[in-house]
């Protein structure tokens, strides 16, 4: 079982003629995604990796019935991509670029909550259903053949794929792994992840992989506290964060004391969560959950 | 990307937020001969990119053309909090009433802005919000949609004031609030807004940070943007396109994404000292890691280089290339181990093994940092 994506979701690519959306489609559809259709503005009638490309969102909707759609943009267009999307009436994104500017992601945000879709990102690595489909990049050969039963959450990209692969090492093969992005505003929330995590049968327990900066998992720990009922397993990365030092991510910085591992733990401990201090506990947690 | 107090000052005035009459001065003589447009009694604020600068004498007052002289003197070229004085600016005194604050910032809670106005000014405003909540106001706007004029008036109202000075209150507002949407800014903040004497607003403190992600659309913004780096490791870095934080041990680390970088550090951080962050994020080419393995290398008595790289959206085979040439080129002796997985992974171990690079398979980086210890000698 799954969230948001499994084999029969029909999956589109903008930005799909690029160097990087060529590539990658490659990779998805190797993996069993079912990609019905790719758009660039400009580049209507050509085929990428033997899918059809069209000029606009809602025409590809229309030839395709594409319900879903992952993001290889620019930043710069990004913005006006996700509004044509939304539009067109497409309701699960998947934006994988980076550096998009927060203004224009805090009015994405916005309209994705008017429209009721659920947006990932920006700087994810997109959502990765364990033997079935894939959006994004998050290298399918690091994961088993089978899907597990166990959901992984994470806000960094590469941090996932060790934490995904950890969990199949001890036998707690992930369900679905999604990156919810690594900006200081994010498109869905944390903790409206976790729910769909807490409606799927096939999760049994979640494990979140969170970074210092920003307070979605604190925001998510309150949720967890009031009414998510699996277990779950947290790792915060970032001990070794100097305060005011921005750790790559554009939202991974302390500053005035915000945002620090010591918060998140806290928060995460007191809700019931399992806290790991490196990903490799995560594993023997795992382990223990899942005997 | 911070801007000085001036450049921010200039921007908040074209917005309509009254700021007092100021210049900015490089040398001595262009302080005296700013004393033609500013009046007396001046503020001399050396103008560097960190906070508290009153504390730590880099705010002086002068009541006399010969004290601008003496005090400027002073202030240029020394250092204040380890920042080297390179400009400052001259700005009129106002006479002080009371000070307010009023903030405009991206709040990551609500995703959305939040427009700040607080009754006790001049003062750090954390340690307003956590010593005297009640005296901090707030409204949330989720954009595009403006702050409008009677959304901050009843914000003012709210606060407290009343008549003209919360009409006045209400319109520095909305106009930096206009700046902030403008110029892509992550705050925009006035700290104190003085109500003078005369019970007008004046705004002697200007702080504005732009969004770096949005820069291309800001022709209008400095662009020494480098320049602003103070280490010289970490400037080189962001010439390159990496991130890279200098740390104080001895084992230098290459990491294929911030949060694998951090997680490194932690489990690294358990044996050994990290020497440095550094995160390639998604642009990695033989260019890339040639130049990035070059630039952590450079710190002096390192003892042991880490790599840890995944390949989804990054051709690591290619990035191996790099890091080998560098090695060699450089004849590095120190031990290397990378942890190098995902697409393409067995023909990056060949590449890196080529070198001398002790590779290791397993997922974990417990793994790699295990190996590490093993080539130094390091007992478990």
């Amino acid at each position: 079982m799954s969230i948001l994506l499994n084999k029969d979701t029909r999956v589109l690519v903008q930005g799909i003629t690029g160097k990087i959306g060529q590539a990658q489609t490659k990779w998805m559809l190797e993996y069993g995604t079912k990609i019905v259709a790719g758009v660039t503005p400009g580049r209507g009638g050509v085929t990428v990796e033997g899918v059809p490309v069209f000029d606009s969102v809602a025409e590809a909707v229309r030839e395709t019935g594409a319900e879903a759609s992952v993001f290889f943009v620019p930043a710069r267009s990004v913005k006006d991509t996700v509004f044509e999307t939304l539009e067109a009436g497409i309701r699960l994104v998947v934006v994988v670029t980076e550096h998009v500017p927060v203004h224009d992601t805090m009015e994405m945000r916005a309209e994705a909550r008017k429209a009721g879709a659920t947006l990932l990102g920006p700087t994810t690595p997109g959502i990765l259903t364990v033997g079935e489909a894939k959006m994004g990049i998050i290298p399918g050969n690091l994961f088993p053949k089978q899907g597990g039963r166990a959901g992984v959450i994470s806000r960094s990209g590469t941090l996932a794929y060790e934490v995904g692969g950890i969990l199949a090492k001890v036998g707690a093969a992930p369900s679905t792994v999604v990156g919810m992005g690594a900006d200081p505003v994010v498109l869905t929330d944390l903790a409206d992840i976790l729910r769909f995590f807490a409606a799927d049968p096939g999760t049994d327990f979640v494990t979140i992989v969170g970074e210092v900066g920003g307070i979605q998992e604190e925001l998510a720990a309150a949720y967890i506290a009031a009414e998510f009922r699996k277990p779950v397993i947290a790792y915060i990365a970032g001990r070794h964060t100097p305060e005011g030092k921005r750790m790559g991510h554009a939202g991974a910085i302390v500053q005035r004391g915000m945002g620090s591992v010591e918060s998140k733990v806290k928060a995460l401990e007191k809700a019931g969560a399992h806290i790991a201090t490196t990903p490799a506990e995560i594993g023997e947690i795992a382990k223990r959950l899942n005997p | 990307m911070r801007l000085h107090e001036h450049e921010a000052a200039r921007l908040f005035q074209q917005a309509g937020v009254p700021v007092p009459p100021f210049a900015v001065a490089r040398t001595i003589d262009e302080a005296v001969a700013a004393l033609e447009t500013v009046r007396l009694p001046v503020v001399i604020k050396a103008q560097v990119l960190v906070g508290s600068r009153g504390k730590h004498g880099g705010i002086v007052m002068a009541d006399t053309a010969e004290e601008v002289r003496a005090k400027t003197t002073t202030l240029l070229g020394s250092s204040v909090r380890g920042f080297r004085v390179e400009s400052v600016m001259i700005s009129k005194r106002v006479s002080i009433a009371r000070e307010l604050y009023v903030g405009v910032t991206v709040d990551a809670v609500a995703g959305a802005i939040t427009v700040i106005l607080g009754t006790a000014g001049g003062i750090d405003v954390e340690t307003v919000a956590k010593e005297r909540p009640e005296a901090l106001f707030r409204k949330t706007v989720v954009p595009p949609a403006e702050l409008r004029g009677h959304e901050a008036r009843a914000l003012a109202r709210e606060a407290g004031f009343r008549g003209d000075l919360m009409v006045k209150i209400a319109d520095v507002l909305v106009s930096l609030y206009r700046a902030f949407r403008k110029y892509d800014a992550l705050i925009a903040e006035v700290n104190p807004l003085v109500v003078t004497t005369e019970e007008t607003l004046c705004a002697v403190d200007a702080v504005l940070e732009v969004d770096d992600s949005a820069l291309f659309r800001h022709p209008e913004m400095p662009k020494d943007t480098l320049a602003r780096i103070d280490h010289p490791i970490e400037r080189a870095a962001k010439q390159i396109g990496v991130s890279y934080v200098d740390l104080d041990g001895d084992i230098a680390i290459i990491s294929s994404g911030a949060g694998l970088g951090m997680a490194t550090m932690d489990v690294v951080g358990q044996r050994l000292k990290p020497a440095n962050f550094l995160e390639t994020g998604g642009g990695i080419t033989e260019e890339l890691m040639y130049k990035t393995t070059d630039l952590v290398l450079q710190k002096p008595g390192l003892r042991g280089l880490l790599i840890n790289l995944y390949g989804g959206i990054n051709p690591i085979h290619e990035g191996a290339k790099g890091i080998v040439r560098l090695l060699k080129e450089k004849q590095v002796t120190i031990p290397v181990v990378a942890k190098a997985l995902g697409n393409r992974q067995e023909e990056t171990w060949a590449t890196l093994r080529e070198a001398g690079v002790i590779i290791v398979t397993d997922i974990t980086t417990e793994a790699a940092v295990d190996a590490l210890c093993a080539a130094l000698g390091t007992p478990r």
